[in-house]
C-alpha cells in the first residue's frame, strides 16, 4: 500500500503521457490528436509536481500566520509547471487555430486525407 | 562595458515594440527588426575580444550561482549569437521587401521572437531557462511557417506543430528527471553532480534529451516535418528556419552530451545517427525535382546530419569541423533560399524545369545561387571546402575504423548532393534555349535591391571565408575548446560572483 | 621567381573587369596566357620552393615548387592554353556568354599549373577541384546535349576528388603532414597495404581524370560536345594532369622501392596497371573507328592514347617512362591540332558528321595538311614526334619480353591508321558535295595556332632530344633513372637513326619531284562531273562515297566492340534511383506515422540500452 502510495502520482503522470502518445499516433482526427497534445501537457505536468512532492509537507505559499520555517514541498517543480502551463496553453491555443485553417483548406479533419506534402 | 543580457533583451522588447510601431507607421515598423539584429550584431562583436580570454557570466536578478538563472557567454555561445544575429539581419532586411501579405508587423514580431529564442539558448546557462527559450523559439517558427495561411503552409505548421510538441515533451520529463535526481537547475551545477549519479538513469536523461531535442535538430527518424516545413513557408521564413533554428537543437545536443553529461561512450552513436540522416537526406533530395525548396529542406537534413556526424568525434578538431561546417551550411543555406524565393517568385513556379535559363534575366541571383551550391558540396575556393577538410581529417584522425568508413560514407554522399546540385546549377545557365527565344520565365528581372544586398553579402562572405579561413577559425576553435572543457565552464560558472 | 608565377594565377580574377568591352577582353585574354607562357619559360631548370599560406587550424602550409617534371607539364600547359585562347577569338565570334568563356578559360589554365606547381597534396587538391569545376562550366557551355555530358564529368569527378580527398585525410592522419617529402618519408614507414589503398584511391582519382577503362565513360561525350578551342584543351592537357598526378604519386610520393611492395605473389600492382593500360589501349581504339562524329572519333582516340602513357609510365624502365612522358606532349600537341582543324571544319561548314562531309581538300588547304600531319603523328609515321614515343614504347616492351602487351600496343597503332584515315579521307580527300563549294579557309587567327602546333610534330620528330633532355631531368627528379640522350639525334639506347639525314633526304626528293612537275606539260583540269555517263544524268550527290566508310568493320566487330562499361554505369545508376525512390516514400505525409517514428526511435534507444545491460 505504502509502495503504491508512493509511486501513484509518477505512474498517473507517466500513464496521461502514455495515453496522450497513445492518441497522438492513432487517432486519425486532427482534435484529438491536439486534445492527446495536451494530455501530454498535462501528464507532463503531473509527473513534474509529483517530483517535487515530499511527505507530510504543505504547499509553499506563505499565507497569514505562517511561520517562515514550516516545512514545504519543493516550489521549484511548481514554478516549472507554472511556466509550462503557460507555454502548454499558447501551443495549444496556436493548435487550434491552426486545426480551423487546415479544414478551411482542406474541408475535413481527417489526417489521412491531409497529405498534400508528401516525399 | 556592454552587458551581454542586451543579447536576449533587444530582440524581445523589439519584438513587443514592433506591433505597437506598427500602429502609427508602417514603414517604421519594418525597420525595427534589421535595427534590432543590427545592434545585437555590434554588441556582440564588441564583447567578443573580452570573452575569448574568459567568459563572462551574468546572473539574472543578482542572485549568486547556482541558485540563479545565469547567462554564460563563452566563445561557443556569442559566436552562435554573432552568427544569429548576422544571419537575421541579413534575413529580416531581405524580408522587408518580401513579405506583403497583411498584417507585417506579425511577421516583424514572430521573426524577433525566434531570433530571441534562438539566443536565449545559445547563451543561457540553465537548463529550463533552455527549455523555455526553445519553446519560444518552436512557437515562433510554428506560427511563421503558417504566416501565409495558405493550403501548404498550414499543413505543414500543423504537422509540424504536432511534432515538434511531442519533442517538447520529452525534453520537460527529461528535465524533470534531471531535477529529481540533482536538485538543481543549474546546467554547471548538474555537471559537476553528474559523476555521482547512477550510469542508466543518467542515459535515460540522455536519451529523452536527445530525442526531444533532436525533433528540431532534424535527425533521422525525427525530421519528418522539416521537408514540409521549410518548403512550404516563405522564403525569409526558410532561410531563418534552415540556417539557425535546427542549429539551436544541434546546439542543444551538443551542450548536453558534452558539458551536462560527459557521455563519451554517447558519442559514436551521435556520429552514427548523423551519417544516416546524412545519406537519407541526400538520397531524398536527389530525387526532388518537382519542388525546388523540398529539394533544398532536404540538403539541409543532410548537413545537418554531417554536422551530427562530426560532433560525435569528440576531438578538438572534430567539433571544431562541425562547429566551421555549421557557420558555412548556415550561410549557404540562408543564401540558397533567399535566392530561391525571388528565383520562384520571378518564375512563377516552384518546379525546376520551369527556372531553365533563369540566369539570363537574373544574372546576380544565379551566380550567388551557384557560390553557395558550390560551397555546399565543398569545392575550394570557396567555404564549404575547409569544413569538409576538417570534418574528414578529424574522423580519419582518430584512427576507429568505425569513424573511417563514417567519412568514406559522407564523401559519397557529396557525390549525390553534387548531382542534384548541379543538375540546378546547369539548368538555370545552360538550358533553356538561345538567346533569341524568350522561354521559360518571360517577366523575369533582376531580383530588387532589399533582396539583393543580403544576397550578394553573403556570397561574399562565403567566398572570404573559403579564402581566408582564418577569419572565423581563431573563434571557432576557442568555442570548440569550450565545449569539450568541462571543467572550465563548472569554474566560470560557479566561481563568477 | 615564383612570385611571379603565382602571380599568373590572379590574372584570371582581374579580367572578370573585362566586361568593358570585347576588343579590350580579347587583348586581356591573350596577353594573360602570353604572359603565363613567358613566365614558365623563364623558370625553366630552377629548382624553387615557395610557401604560400597557412593554414593553422590543420597545422599545414601550402607551398608551390618548381622542378624538372612541373616545368615539363607546365610547358605544354601554358602553351597550348595560349594557341587555344588564339583560335577562339575568332572561332567564338557571335556567341554568347562570351566574358565568361574567356574567363573560365583562363581559371583553367591558372589551375592546371597550380596543380603541376604545388608541393603538398592540401595545394594540388585546391588546384584539383578548381579546374573541375571551372571544366564541368565551360564543357556544359554549349547547351543542349552538352549539359548532359557535363553533368556526367562532374560526377564523376567529384567521385574520384572524393577518393583523392579520403586519401589525402588519411596521409594527414599518418603522416602529420602533406608536404610531399614528408608524406613520401611516412609512407615508406607503413605497412603495404596501407600503400595499396592510398595508391589505390588516387588512381582512382587520377583514374578518373585521364580515363582509364572502366572510368572513362565521361570522356567521349564531354570532349564531343564542348566547343573545340576548349576540347583541345582538355583533350591535350586535362586530361593529361592525371599522368602528371600518377607520376607524382607513384614515383613522387611511393617510389620504385614502395611500389615494388605492392605485390600478391608474382604479380605487382605494376603489373595490374600494364594490363589495364594495355585494355585501354585496344578497346577504345576499335571504337574510334565506327564513330561517325568527327570529334568522337578524336575523343575515343584521346581514351585510347592515355593507355600508351599509362602503360609507359607503368612500365618502369627508363625507356618505358620517358616513352610515356614524351608521348603524352607528343599527343597533347597531335590531338590539339587535330580538335581545332575539326574545330575549322565545323566553323566553316557547320557538320561535324563524317558521312556528309568530303573533298574540302581544295578549299581548306592549310586546314588539311595540318589535320594530316597531326594524323601522321598519331600514327607514328617517321620523322614525326608520335613514331619517336612510339617506338621508346614499343622497344622496351619487346626487349623486357612482354610480347602481348607490344602486341596489344601494336594492335592500337593499327586501329589508329584505321580511324586517322578514315578522318582525313571523310574531311578531306573525295567528292566535294556541293553545298560546300563555296567554302572558304578560316581566318588566320585560326591558321596560326594550328600551323604552329604542326612545325612542333615535325620539330619534335626529328630533333626528339630537346623534349628528351626536358624528360630526361624529369625522371632525375623523381629518382628513377634517366634516358640519355644527345640534343640532336634519337637517343643511343633506342638505336641509331639520324634523322636530320633522313630529313634532308625527303626534302630534296619532294623538291625534285616539284621541279619535275613543274617542267612537265601542264595537266587538263577536269570538273568532277565532266565524265561519261551513256548519255544518262549523273546526279552529283547521290554517290558520296564516304558515307558508312568502314561498313564491312562495323558487320565484322561492331557488335563486340561496344561501351559495356558505359551501359554498366546507367544500369547502375537507373537502380540507384530505383533505391532513392523508394528511399524518399518513408516520408508519406502522415502525421500518425511520423508521431509514431518519434515513440519508436525513444522505444528503441531505450530496449537497446537496458538490452545491453543484461
Amino acid at each position: 500500500m505504502q509502495q503504491v502510495a508512493n509511486y501513484m502520482y509518477y505512474a498517473g503522470g507517466g500513464g496521461l503521457i502514455l495515453i496522450g502518445l497513445y492518441m497522438v499516433m492513432a487517432k486519425t482526427n486532427l482534435v484529438k490528436i491536439i486534445l492527446g497534445l495536451s494530455f501530454l501537457d498535462t501528464g507532463t505536468h503531473v509527473l513534474l509536481v509529483a517530483i517535487g512532492y515530499v511527505r507530510g509537507r504543505t504547499a509553499p505559499i506563505f499565507s497569514e500566520g505562517m511561520a517562515e520555517t514550516t516545512p514545504v514541498v519543493d516550489p521549484v517543480p511548481q514554478a516549472m509547471v507554472l511556466t509550462a502551463i503557460v507555454i502548454g496553453v499558447g501551443v495549444l491555443g496556436l493548435a487550434l487555430a491552426l486545426a480551423i485553417q487546415v479544414y478551411r483548406h482542406y474541408g475535413t479533419l481527417d489526417v489521412r486525407n491531409i497529405r498534400g506534402l508528401k516525399w | 562595458m556592454v552587458s551581454p543580457s542586451l543579447l536576449v533583451a533587444i530582440p524581445l522588447a523589439s519584438a513587443f515594440a514592433a506591433p505597437l510601431v506598427g500602429l502609427g507607421s508602417k514603414k517604421l515598423a519594418k525597420c525595427i527588426p534589421p535595427l534590432a539584429l543590427a545592434a545585437n550584431l555590434v554588441i556582440g562583436l564588441l564583447l567578443l575580444p573580452r570573452v575569448l580570454e574568459k567568459a563572462i557570466v551574468v546572473s539574472i536578478g543578482g542572485f549568486p550561482p547556482p541558485f540563479c538563472i545565469n547567462l554564460m557567454v563563452g566563445p561557443l555561445g556569442l559566436s552562435l549569437a554573432i552568427l544569429i544575429s548576422l544571419v537575421g539581419l541579413l534575413i529580416s532586411i531581405y524580408a522587408t521587401g518580401y513579405i506583403k501579405t497583411e498584417p507585417t508587423e506579425k511577421y516583424h514580431a514572430l521573426f524577433l521572437l525566434l531570433a530571441t529564442g534562438a539566443l536565449g539558448i545559445v547563451l543561457t546557462g540553465d537548463i529550463f531557462n533552455l527549455f523555455v527559450f526553445f519553446e519560444i523559439l518552436c512557437v515562433a517558427s510554428y506560427g511563421l511557417t503558417a504566416y501565409e495561411k495558405d493550403r501548404a503552409g498550414t499543413e505543414a505548421a500543423m504537422k509540424y506543430l504536432i511534432q515538434g510538441t511531442v519533442g517538447s515533451t520529452f525534453i520537460l520529463v527529461a528535465i524533470g528527471f534531471l531535477y529529481g535526481l540533482f536538485g538543481t537547475l543549474n546546467m554547471a551545477d548538474i555537471a559537476t553532480k553528474v559523476p555521482s549519479a547512477e550510469p542508466l538513469h543518467l542515459f535515460l536523461i540522455l536519451a529523452f534529451f536527445v530525442v526531444g531535442f533532436g525533433v528540431e535538430a532534424a535527425i533521422f527518424p525525427l525530421n519528418a516535418w522539416l521537408p514540409d516545413a521549410h518548403s512550404s513557408a516563405p522564403s525569409s521564413v526558410s532561410a531563418i528556419l534552415s540556417a539557425i533554428a535546427i542549429k539551436t537543437g544541434v546546439y542543444a545536443i551538443a551542450r548536453i552530451t558534452y558539458t551536462l553529461m560527459n557521455a563519451q561512450g554517447f558519442l559514436i552513436f551521435i556520429s552514427l545517427i548523423g551519417i544516416i540522416t546524412l545519406v537519407v537526406g541526400e538520397i531524398a533530395a536527389y530525387r526532388q525535382k518537382d519542388d525546388i525548396k523540398r529539394m533544398l529542406a532536404y540538403s539541409s537534413i543532410g548537413q545537418i546530419g554531417l554536422i551530427v556526424f562530426a560532433i560525435g568525434i569528440g576531438t578538438s578538431l572534430g567539433v571544431f569541423g562541425a562547429l566551421f561546417q555549421l557557420v558555412n551550411h548556415a550561410l549557404a543555406k540562408c543564401l540558397l533560399f533567399l535566392a530561391a524565393g525571388y528565383m520562384i517568385y520571378r518564375a512563377g513556379s516552384k518546379k525546376l524545369s520551369d527556372m531553365q535559363g533563369l540566369a539570363r534575366r537574373m544574372p546576380l541571383t544565379a551566380v550567388a545561387f551557384t557560390v553557395a551550391a558550390f560551397s555546399l558540396v565543398g569545392l575550394p575556393p570557396f567555404a564549404g571546402f575547409m569544413s569538409k577538410l576538417s570534418i574528414v581529417s578529424a574522423a580519419l584522425k582518430t584512427g576507429r575504423s568505425a569513424y573511417v568508413a563514417f567519412a568514406a560514407i559522407a564523401l559519397a554522399a557529396t557525390v549525390v548532393e553534387g548531382g542534384y546540385f548541379f543538375r540546378v546549377v546547369q539548368g538555370l545557365y545552360f538550358r533553356g534555349g538561345s538567346k533569341g527565344e524568350s522561354v521559360g520565365p518571360t517577366k523575369a528581372k533582376e531580383a530588387p535591391a532589399a533582396a539583393l544586398i543580403p544576397i550578394l553579402v553573403l556570397a561574399a562572405l562565403v567566398i572570404a571565408i573559403g579564402v581566408y579561413p582564418q577569419l572565423v577559425t581563431n573563434v571557432l576553435d576557442h568555442a570548440a575548446k569550450e565545449l569539450l572543457d568541462r571543467g572550465a565552464y563548472i569554474t566560470n560558472v560557479l566561481e563568477a560572483l | 621567381m615564383a612570385m611571379e608565377t603565382s602571380f599568373a594565377l590572379i590574372l584570371p580574377v582581374a579580367f572578370l573587369a573585362g566586361k568593358v568591352s570585347p576588343a579590350l577582353r580579347n587583348v586581356v585574354a591573350v596577353l594573360a596566357a602570353a604572359v603565363s607562357v613567358l613566365l614558365v619559360a623563364v623558370l625553366y631548370g630552377q629548382n624553387l620552393k615557395l610557401d604560400y599560406y597557412a593554414l593553422p587550424f590543420l597545422g599545414v602550409e601550402l607551398a608551390m615548387r618548381t622542378d624538372a617534371l612541373a616545368w615539363f607539364f607546365a610547358i605544354a600547359v601554358a602553351a597550348i592554353g595560349l594557341l587555344s585562347i588564339v583560335f577562339s577569338l575568332r572561332y567564338m565570334q557571335g556567341r554568347e556568354r562570351l566574358d565568361f568563356y574567356y574567363f573560365a578559360m583562363l581559371v583553367v589554365n591558372a589551375a592546371m599549373l597550380g596543380i603541376v606547381f604545388s608541393a603538398d597534396l592540401l595545394s594540388l587538391f585546391v588546384f584539383w577541384e578548381v579546374m573541375s569545376w571551372s571544366t564541368y562550366l565551360l564543357i556544359s557551355y554549349r547547351g543542349g546535349k552538352a549539359v548532359a555530358a557535363g553533368l556526367k564529368y562532374m560526377v564523376m569527378s567529384i567521385a574520384g576528388s572524393c577518393a583523392m580527398l579520403l586519401a589525402i585525410a588519411s596521409l594527414y592522419a599518418t603522416c602529420g603532414t602533406l608536404d610531399l617529402h614528408g608524406v613520401a618519408q611516412g609512407i615508406a614507414k607503413a605497412s603495404p597495404g596501407y600503400s595499396l589503398f592510398i595508391l589505390l584511391m588516387f588512381v582512382l582519382g587520377f583514374g578518373i581524370k585521364n580515363a582509364i577503362v572502366p572510368l572513362h565513360v565521361w570522356l567521349p561525350d564531354a570532349h564531343s560536345e564542348a566547343v573545340s578551342p576548349f576540347s583541345a584543351v582538355l583533350s591535350s592537357v586535362l586530361v593529361r594532369m592525371g599522368v602528371y598526378g600518377l607520376m607524382l604519386v607513384m614515383y613522387g610520393v611511393l617510389g620504385e622501392a614502395g611500389l615494388a611492395r605492392l605485390k600478391l605473389g608474382p604479380v605487382t600492382f605494376r603489373h595490374v596497371l600494364c594490363w589495364v593500360a594495355g585494355v585501354t589501349i585496344l578497346v577504345p581504339l576499335l571504337i574510334a573507328m565506327l564513330q561517325d562524329d568527327a570529334k568522337r572519333v578524336v575523343a575515343w582516340s584521346s581514351v585510347g592514347h592515355g593507355g600508351y602513357m599509362l602503360l609507359g609510365i607503368a612500365f618502369g624502365t627508363a625507356l618505358g617512362v620517358a616513352g610515356g612522358l614524351f608521348h603524352t606532349l607528343n599527343y597533347a600537341v597531335c590531338v590539339a591540332l587535330l580538335f581545332l582543324a575539326v574545330g575549322a571544319v565545323e566553323h566553316r561548314t557547320g557538320t561535324r558528321d563524317l558521312n556528309e562531309l568530303g573533298g574540302l581538300m581544295k578549299r581548306m588547304p592549310v586546314t588539311f595538311v595540318t589535320a594530316l600531319i597531326a594524323v601522321c603523328g598519331l600514327i607514328g609515321v617517321p620523322l614525326t614526334n608520335g613514331f619517336v614515343s612510339k617506338w621508346f614504347i614499343y622497344k622496351t616492351l619487346i626487349t623486357e619480353g612482354y610480347p602481348f602487351l607490344a602486341l596489344v600496343a601494336l594492335i592500337g597503332t593499327w586501329a589508329t591508321v584505321l580511324y586517322g584515315y578514315k578522318l582525313i579521307h571523310n574531311a578531306f580527300l573525295g567528292q566535294l558535295p556541293s553545298g560546300y563549294r563555296e567554302v572558304r579557309e578560316v581566318p588566320f587567327s585560326m591558321q596560326l595556332p594550328m600551323i604552329l602546333l604542326s612545325l612542333a610534330v615535325i620539330l619534335f620528330g626529328v630533333l626528339p632530344g630537346i623534349a628528351v633532355r626536358a624528360i630526361g631531368s624529369a625522371q632525375a627528379s623523381l629518382g628513377l633513372k634517366a634516358l640519355e640522350s644527345g640534343l640532336w639525334a634519337l637517343p643511343p639506347a633506342v638505336g641509331e637513326l639520324n634523322t636530320i639525314n633522313i630529313l634532308s633526304g625527303v626534302i630534296a626528293s619532294l623538291a625534285l619531284v616539284y621541279v619535275a612537275f613543274a617542267l612537265a606539260t601542264k595537266a587538263r583540269r577536269v570538273d568532277q562531273s565532266d565524265s561519261y555517263g551513256a548519255g544518262s544524268y549523273v546526279p552529283m550527290d547521290r554517290y558520296q562515297y564516304s558515307v558508312n566508310f568502314y561498313q564491312r568493320a562495323h558487320e565484322l566487330i561492331g557488335p563486340y566492340v561496344r561501351d559495356r562499361v558505359d551501359e554498366f554505369y546507367r544500369w547502375l545508376v537507373g537502380k540507384a534511383e530505383g533505391f532513392f525512390e523508394q528511399a524518399r516514400k518513408m516520408y508519406s505525409g502522415n502525421v500518425n506515422t511520423y508521431a509514431a517514428y518519434i515513440v519508436i526511435f525513444l522505444a528503441l534507444l531505450i530496449i537497446l540500452k537496458l538490452g545491453g545491460q543484461i
